[in-house]
């Protein structure tokens, strides 16, 4: 196979999972502010696009394996060649399409890591090489259990800073609360959340070109990150960003439970506190599954507000099928491309044909910037209903 | 395998640095509402049947904010303090946001410009 070809293919490829990851992840911090109505739809995914495009400028930082450990790379491993992260990518963008048809908030992260298993198992199969190329022990302590930890701690954080925001503003003698206030605070909480993810989600993708231009030996081992690199994933995850995966911003905006003012900046702000808290002690959780748990808890905190188990566990049974579902695909790709030259062509052809086909899916029932939290607004126009019922000591009030 | 400890400190840093700035602000509101400027911030885009509000029910809610100042028990002197004890509290969330956009920026930054 021509090898510029391949690299040309994989870098492509990789700057378009960068984009599915910007519109994947622009509910983690714009699903609340855009429910509550403290932003706009379009000027909160412009904020966030800004704040992505920002942050992945700032971050200089690329990781030096592209599994993290998951996958043995190099000597008594597996071979990472530019094939093999072909099939991972493909694996790791279908699964990211399928989610945002269905509106489930899942990790890109955790999509890629499961793209690469399931190709280089495929191409540890396909080698004959009898060894298991993949650290099932790293899986678990890098992906399976964090994806347990991080909602159930975002959630109790979330909790208790609702709770606490309702404590301290509740009043029981009638008079405004001023909880409108928290819209402003909403905007700040948010845009944390936005920065943190450029500087984290942008510099996967950098790591993925930069190993793969270093792989095809266009690029020394030791040297610094391509200039280009940074340009063109900066603005792949900021276009994917401002795109808007309405779908699962209404999901996370609306479908777990209604988010008020003061619960949105509650749930953002232990968004925004876990996400830093763990990347500074270095125990990664996923920005997605945090924002989820938050919104989940600040739910459970606020008196009187539902949480809908039913799309929590939809949003759940997604978590779990990211692995060996992305894991799947990328197998599956793995072994097409095991044909040589023609195979990667197939593989290409395919995976264009299922990303054209959930977009012409897609359609059948839009949900844009117009529509994605406003369909209810109508019916509730159209409804009395008694607004801020008098709060009761011991009661449960809306 | 997992490293505990590091997740036990994440927790805590997460829980306590997130209380403390949600504190801050809702005390800085409870502040100013007994202050007599209730904030009111209509939605920029009126969302869904619950926090829908028309101009009417606008002017409603400030017509019962200016009321509830008007009958407010405290002094002018007491109202000043609560507004001052309000503005300190945005400032201890304004603080916290800077240090966040510091904790991710901040190292990136030095590295560029030194």
């Amino acid at each position: 196979m021509d090898l510029t070809l391949i690299v040309v293919l994989v870098i492509a490829l990789a700057l378009f999972f960068d984009f599915t990851n910007g519109f994947h992840d622009t509910a983690n911090a714009m699903a609340t502010p855009i429910a509550t109505g403290a932003l706009r739809p379009k000027v909160a995914v412009a904020l966030a696009a800004v704040l992505n495009l920002v942050g992945a400028f700032l971050s200089t930082e690329v990781a030096k394996t592209i599994s993290g450990g998951i996958i043995k790379e190099g000597d008594g491993g597996v071979l990472i060649t530019p094939e093999l992260i072909f099939a991972g990518l493909i694996g790791a963008i279908v699964w990211n399409m399928v989610t945002w048809l269905l509106g489930l908030p899942s990790s890109s992260s955790h999509a890629l890591f499961g793209g690469l298993i399931g190709a280089a198992l495929m191409g540890a199969l396909l080698s004959g090489a009898g060894e298991n190329p993949v650290d099932f022990a790293v899986v678990v302590s890098k992906v399976v259990l964090p994806a347990i930890l991080a909602p159930l701690t975002a959630g109790l954080v979330a909790y208790l800073a609702t709770k606490l925001a309702y404590a301290i503003t509740r009043r029981y003698d009638g008079k405004p609360d001023g909880r409108d206030g928290f819209r402003h605070a909403q905007i700040f909480s948010s845009s944390l959340v936005a920065l943190a993810h450029g500087t984290n989600d942008a510099q996967k993708t950098m790591g993925v070109i930069t190993l793969t231009l270093v792989a095809a030996g266009l690029q020394s081992s030791s040297s610094d990150v391509q200039w280009w690199v940074i340009v063109t994933c900066a603005v792949a995850i900021a276009l994917g960003t401002y795109m808007g995966g309405w779908r699962i911003i209404r999901t996370l905006g609306t479908g777990l439970t209604d988010v008020k003012p003061a619960q949105g900046f509650a749930a953002e702000t232990a968004t925004a506190a876990t996400i830093l808290a763990s990347s500074h002690v270095g125990f990664a959780l996923s920005t997605t599954q945090v924002a989820s748990g938050s919104v989940i808890g600040s739910g459970l905190g606020r008196r009187g507000s539902k949480v809908r188990w039913r799309t929590a566990g939809r949003i759940g049974v997604g978590w779990l099928l990211t692995l060996p579902a992305a894991g799947a695909v990328g197998a599956l790709a793995a072994l097409i491309a095991g044909l040589g030259p023609i195979g990667v062509i197939i593989d290409a052809i395919l995976g264009a044909g299922v990303i054209i086909t959930i977009f012409l899916l897609s359609q059948r029932n839009e949900v844009s910037a117009s529509n994605v939290v406003s369909e209810v607004a109508d019916s509730g126009r159209a409804v009395k209903i008694k607004r801020n019922p008098k709060p009761k000591k011991g009661k449960v009030s809306k | 395998m997992i490293d505990w400890l590091s997740f036990l400190l994440v927790l805590v840093a997460a829980l306590v640095s997130a209380c403390v700035v949600v504190s801050a602000y809702a005390l800085g509101i409870r502040l100013l509402t007994v202050s007599g400027r209730t904030p009111i911030v209509t939605p920029a885009e009126f969302t869904d049947a619950i926090t829908i509000v028309s101009p009417a029910e606008i002017r409603q809610a400030e017509k019962r904010a200016a009321k509830a100042a008007r009958k407010s028990p405290l002094s002018e002197g007491q109202k000043r303090a609560a507004l001052v004890g309000a503005w300190a509290c945005f400032a201890v969330s304004a603080l916290a946001v800077l240090v966040g956009v510091y904790l991710i920026i901040g190292e990136h930054l030095f590295k560029i410009f030194s």
